[in-house]
């Protein structure tokens, strides 16, 4: 794979597998995806996340030639999905709503994606062993679970050994053991240099699989980063919550000291950045009777919802305090808002 | 274009559209033999033309040559597996898939033209071996001459087989424009069957350009007499059929080539 010398934008520095460019999609009166600008580095998983709709599957489409571009560009190493002479040799795709024949056989399936790619036969036996399904391979696909018909998505992907893998919410259908199974998978491929782009519209389905994320909302970017840079971000939005019966007295002592509050309930509060080993004192020095004390961490996904969700329709505990939005995490211009 | 076009046959071949149709098609033949052999042509040495029910053993050229292509309207299952090559894909969703492994969409085409070209002349030659078989015995069994039959097989087969390969051509071209398979069988049988009819019954001067007469042309089975209809040249009628079975493909492939697969 070639480098592009213009790619800057990976977060880790590594070199760019995939790159989209200012990419539009007009549906008839819809913009499905508008400008949208984001790398994907090689050796490394990258989840495309956003809620059902936001444009993820168009966008995906849109890399593998299968949806035309309105506007922009979407490459591999620079070079088209369209301009590769076997793009399967380099681009692994597995996509929603692809299906195959009901009365053919898994095997046959695999050979005839193998026989148009000019791939040795050899290929849809290793796959299939590599997805678990050489037990089946005989048997016809219509009589196939959804697993097992993501497994040979899986398997069709994988037929050209491809340095690059897109996968399309690739956990839906499966199992508990199938998803373990895919993590490790995914994780193994970017651990061998390959890249890896995933879509999903769950952060919490991809935290311990994910490298780096783009995330989108209404066709958008929102953000580009590492997952470590948002956990980062999700770490200082921490809050401290507190029930108690004594209200008007927690807020007058509240009041003398330089936090910030917001009074949820009648009986609760929750304390931006406060942590019980500060508050506790507190309230006991005031001799305040507490019926409750949790310390709320920020989670990714609330975070990745603030995100995507937009900024007003937020949960004031994420986006209440300043420090929610540290330095060098600022969203994209034409994010959400 | 070779290993698409393994990709094609092998396609086709692990769904039931091939050897269902070719079935049908050998069904069909049996029955058009009998017909051949339980009429009786009113006309002096004709063979098309109006037939009366009667008992006949062919033994005129014409009436053997029509024997030989008993089979001749097997040519709308040429057409139909031409339309399925394509509309499957579509039906089943499969076709995300080929566009994956072939993304510039004309080679796609190109590759399932080429194949059903192929298989349509190989089910004209299943056909043509299943009347040199069934008719040559019935034949024989009523007193005719098998070898006068074999005699005419030089000149019929190779106007049949060119014409099951560019009936075949057209299934694929019609199909990649209408790639939804119930809309794409039902225009197509509604053409060959009614439409083309009720045309040329008004407009008779409309026969020799419509596809079933361009057919019958490239057969040259009725060389004797292809006057009667003002039929093309049997090479004309066969351009004419190329024709339309490109033109289709090729607005096919710029239907399907702007196409959006979501």
């Amino acid at each position: 794979m070639t480098q592009n010398p213009e790619t800057v934008g990976v977060p880790s520095g590594m070199p760019s597998a995939i790159e989209v460019h200012g990419l539009s999609k007009q549906f008839g009166p819809l913009r499905a995806v508008d400008q949208l600008t984001f790398e994907v580095a090689a050796g490394r998983v990258t989840g495309f996340l956003g809620p059902n709709g936001s444009g993820k599957t168009t966008t995906l489409r849109m890399l593998l030639g299968l949806v035309s571009i309105t506007e922009g560009t979407a490459t591999f190493g620079g070079r088209r999905y369209l301009e590769f002479d076997q793009p399967i040799r380099h681009v692994g795709a597995v996509l929603e709503a692809t299906s195959f024949h009901p009365s053919r056989r898994a095997e046959d399936h695999l050979k005839t994606v193998a026989l148009g790619a000019g791939l040795p036969l050899s290929r849809v036996d290793e796959t299939l062993d590599l997805v678990g399904l050489s037990d089946v391979g005989r048997r016809r696909v219509g009589k196939f679970s959804l697993g097992m018909r993501q497994r040979l998505q899986l398997a069709t992907a994988l037929l050209g050994d491809p340095e690059i893998l897109i996968l399309d919410e690739p956990s839906n259908g499966l199992d508990p053991q199938g998803i373990q199974w895919l993590r490790t998978f995914i994780r193994h491929q970017a651990s061998v240099g390959h890249a890896v782009l995933v879509s999903s519209h769950l952060l919490s389905e991809m935290e311990e699989t994910v490298d780096d994320v783009v995330i989108v909302s209404h066709g958008r970017l929102v953000l580009q980063t590492t997952l470590a840079d948002l956990a980062q971000q999700a770490g200082t939005s921490t809050g401290l919550r507190v029930r108690t019966p004594e209200m008007a007295r927690l807020r007058a002592v509240l009041d003398a000291v330089p936090v910030y509050y917001r009074q949820t309930a009648d009986d609760s509060l929750t304390i931006d950045g406060a942590t019980p080993e500060w508050f506790g004192p507190l309230a006991a020095q005031h001799q305040i009777v507490l019926y409750e004390l949790v310390h709320d961490r920020g989670s990714l996904e609330e975070v990745f919802l603030s995100l995507t969700h937009g900024f007003d329709a937020a949960d004031p505990s994420l986006m209440g305090s300043p420090s929610a939005t540290p330095a060098g995490l600022s969203p994209m211009p034409g994010g959400a808002t | 274009m070779i290993t698409l076009m393994r990709s094609e046959w092998l396609k086709l071949r692990t769904t039931a559209v091939p050897w269902v149709l070719t079935g049908i098609a050998l069904i069909i033949n049996a029955l058009l033999i009998l017909v051949i052999f339980l009429t009786r042509p009113d006309v002096n040495g004709g063979g098309g033309g109006q037939v009366s029910p009667g008992y006949t053993v062919p033994h005129t050229t014409q009436q053997l040559r029509n024997l030989v292509g008993a089979g001749f309207q097997g040519y709308l299952f040429a057409l139909l597996l031409g339309t399925l090559i394509v509309t499957t894909e579509f039906r089943h969703k499969t076709v995300t898939t080929s566009f994956l492994v072939t993304p510039v969409r004309t080679k796609l085409v190109a590759a399932k033209l080429l194949t059903a070209a192929i298989l349509g002349a190989v089910l004209a030659v299943i056909l043509l071996v299943g009347t040199i078989i069934g008719g040559g015995l019935t034949l024989s069994a009523r007193g005719g001459s098998f070898t006068d039959m074999i005699h005419q097989v030089p000149s019929v087969a190779p106007g049949f087989i060119l014409v099951f390969a560019l009936f075949a051509i057209l299934g694929v071209g019609v199909g990649s424009v209408l790639t939804n398979q119930v809309a794409a069988i039902v225009v197509v049988l509604g053409w060959f069957i009614i439409l083309e009819g009720i045309l040329t019954g008004l407009v008779h001067s409309a026969f020799k350009w419509v596809p079933t007469g361009a057919a019958v042309a490239a057969s040259n089975l009725t060389r004797d007499r292809g006057s009667d209809f003002g039929l093309f040249h049997w090479w004309q009628g066969a351009l004419l059929m190329l024709f339309y079975g490109l033109a289709f493909a090729a607005i096919g492939s710029l239907i399907l080539t702007r196409r959006d697969i979501t």
